[in-house]
């Protein structure tokens, strides 16, 4: 769990809301810890490719456009041999120092205040070519710091090429468990820099777009087409797991729609060969009840995004690419703010990174975060009662949350000729994360009521990732 | 001069044109063009199958003949081409044409001095 749950938990153990608010911050944490993944050996092995085929940088998960269209023909193109068994692993250590040291209050349990080092994940996969037409990526995960199991995310696929007019096109059906897992792009929640992050760290805020924020306790059935090479459009309809899923899969729950969750995605792609660009749009709609046992009216999220990404990849020795995204959620939280006087609320988040890696080995990505949303004490602040002053949380009473995230990373292996190919690689890399704003502003109340500066939450992580 | 005699001439030229191209070819440029091309589907190391076969030693192969891969259409392995340079220089122009319903996802090379240099490439392999 990361220390953003913590704090949640903390600082909301006071109010009235504490239960559900805790519930939209555990969807927060999920995504972050979620968002790891992943070079498969196991797709290299089949398609007899090495991982710079389809990841920029001879390591997981962005995409070229080779592995985009691996992805959208669902994982299923290969050497043209049987036998391949679709199993992998994947293993991330990593090691972390915060600028100053948490509180008890924010502590992740069995950790340390500070410089923590934790096997975070290690994963397994059925991964790869089940027929001719269906492949599957699902990892089911043991997390070091949370010291559990859960189904980390699944992403079972058809698809096929039709002919429409003189022009080809693939079609497809994805049945999985999070909205913007099937994206082919690494501009939204799921797939976008930075690709592992520490659980010791604080986030990127206090909420998220709700799209990027169901982690894996929803089931979607999701349509999709690319045509012509150039244009992808996707339909996905999504509702929550029941009781006895959630329990099966240990992943966290999101409450129960109020109908089906609808998912939307139109992009246009352009494969240059030795660069290409997309351009996209995304929209997501549900109505959730929070907590299960209290039915009532929903809470309504409508979010609409945009995003556009940029590779260059000329003979695969200079490697620059570019991704941004920006989404706007519209809430009207009928059932969290029952009794307000105003029950609307708004986030605006910002994403981007640019990288550079040469000769797909070595690595720099800088990234930017930014989460903006309105003034809203019950959302973002404890109260006293008493004083009407804030005493735990924000103090300006917006969730305002921003910085900026550094890394560098060595791959070694993941090329032609390279040493294990095919079968395995690794990344170790460095990441460091600074906050301009955290919870509103360059300060805010920590879960003991003292005032803490955002760049206190300065992150340094080392890391090891690999796969096998 | 007959118009059909200038069309035959400019047809000699264009045809010439294009052989000259790959036989000038720059095999380093063509390494370059071939990463950035075909090197996602295509090895040129020997045995190195991907999604496509093994280019190394494509000269002089006949077509679909790569003992082990088997992932050919049936349109490639009954094409009857032997590889040339000729050959290859076509196929890479425009795929379909020159193979109908051949599995490569490739809509062609236009750029008849990459063509040529990757030509040159591939011949440099060993």
């Amino acid at each position: 769990m990361n220390i953003m749950a913590v704090f949640r938990r903390t600082i909301l153990r006071q109010s009235g809301l504490r239960k559900l608010a805790v519930l939209a911050g555990a969807g927060v944490v999920l995504s972050l810890s979620i968002q790891s993944a992943n070079a498969l050996p196991s797709y290299a092995r089949q398609t007899g490719s090495e991982c710079a085929s389809c990841h920029v940088g001879g390591f997981g998960p962005q995409l070229t456009p080779y592995g985009i269209r691996f992805k959208i023909n669902g994982y299923t193109d290969s050497d043209g041999k049987e036998g391949k068994i679709p199993l992998s692993a994947m293993m991330v250590v990593n090691s972390t120092h915060t600028a100053k040291d948490v509180p008890d209050g924010d502590k992740v349990n069995h950790f340390n205040n500070n410089n923590n080092t934790a096997m975070q994940e290690a994963s397994v996969f059925l991964a790869g070519r089940l027929t001719d037409n269906i492949g599957s990526f699902v990892q089911v995960t043991y997390s070091g710091v949370d010291r559990t199991y859960a189904l980390d995310q699944a992403d079972i696929r058809y698809a096929r090429s039709v002919k429409l007019g003189d022009k080809d096109m693939t079609v497809g059906v994805s049945l999985n468990t999070n909205p913007t897992l099937t994206d082919p792009f690494n501009t939204l929640g799921q797939w976008r820099f930075p690709y592992t992050s520490s659980d010791f760290n604080a986030g990127f805020g206090p909420a998220a777009p709700k799209v990027e924020s169901l982690g894996g306790g929803v089931m979607g059935v999701n349509a999709y087409a690319f045509y012509d090479d150039s244009i992808y459009a996707e339909l996905g309809l999504y509702n929550n797991l029941s009781k006895k899923a959630l329990n099966a899969f240990n992943t966290e729950d999101q409450g129960k729609f109020k109908g089906v969750g609808t998912y939307g995605r139109l992009a246009y792609f352009k494969d240059r060969k030795r660069d290409n660009f997309s351009v996209g749009l995304l929209g997501f709609s549900a109505d959730i009840q929070p907590d299960r046992a209290v039915l009532g009216v929903a809470d309504k999220y409508r979010d609409v995004g945009i995003d556009a990404s940029y590779q260059y990849l000329g003979n695969r020795q200079h490697i620059f690419t570019a991704n941004a995204s920006y989404v706007r959620e519209w809430q009207r939280l009928n059932y969290t703010m029952l009794g307000a006087d105003d029950v609307h609320n708004t986030i605006d988040q910002f994403r981007a990174a640019g990288s550079y890696h040469y000769d797909q080995t070595w690595g720099g990505t800088v990234g930017v975060f930014d989460l903006r949303g309105k003034t809203n004490t019950s959302l973002n602040s404890t109260i006293d009662e008493g004083t009407g002053l804030v005493t735990n949380g924000s103090i300006s009473g917006r969730p305002n949350t921003s910085g900026y995230i550094l890394q560098a990373d060595w791959t070694p292996w993941g090329k032609e000729g390279s040493w294990g190919g095919g079968w395995a690689n690794v990344r170790v890399g460095v990441q460091y994360t600074g906050y301009i704003r955290f919870m509103g502003g360059s300060t805010y109340l920590d879960s003991e009521g003292n005032e803490r500066r955002a760049r206190d939450n300065n992150t340094t992580m080392l890391f090891l990732w690999t796969s096998i | 001069m007959k118009k059909q005699q200038i069309a035959f001439v400019l047809c000699l030229l264009a045809m010439l044109s294009g052989s000259q191209a790959w036989a000038a070819g720059d095999a380093k440029k063509g390494a370059d063009v071939f990463a950035e091309e075909c090197g996602d589907c295509h090895s040129t190391v020997a045995g190195k199958n991907k999604k496509g076969p093994s280019l190394n030693g494509v000269f002089s192969r006949k077509a679909g003949s790569v003992a082990d891969f088997s992932g050919y259409s049936d349109a490639m392995k009954q094409s009857g081409i032997t590889w040339n340079p000729e050959k290859i220089d076509a196929y890479i122009t425009q795929p379909k044409k020159v193979v109908a319903g051949g599995k490569m996802k490739y809509d062609g090379l236009g750029d008849a001095a990459a063509r040529g240099d990757v030509i040159a490439y591939l011949m440099s392999v060993k």
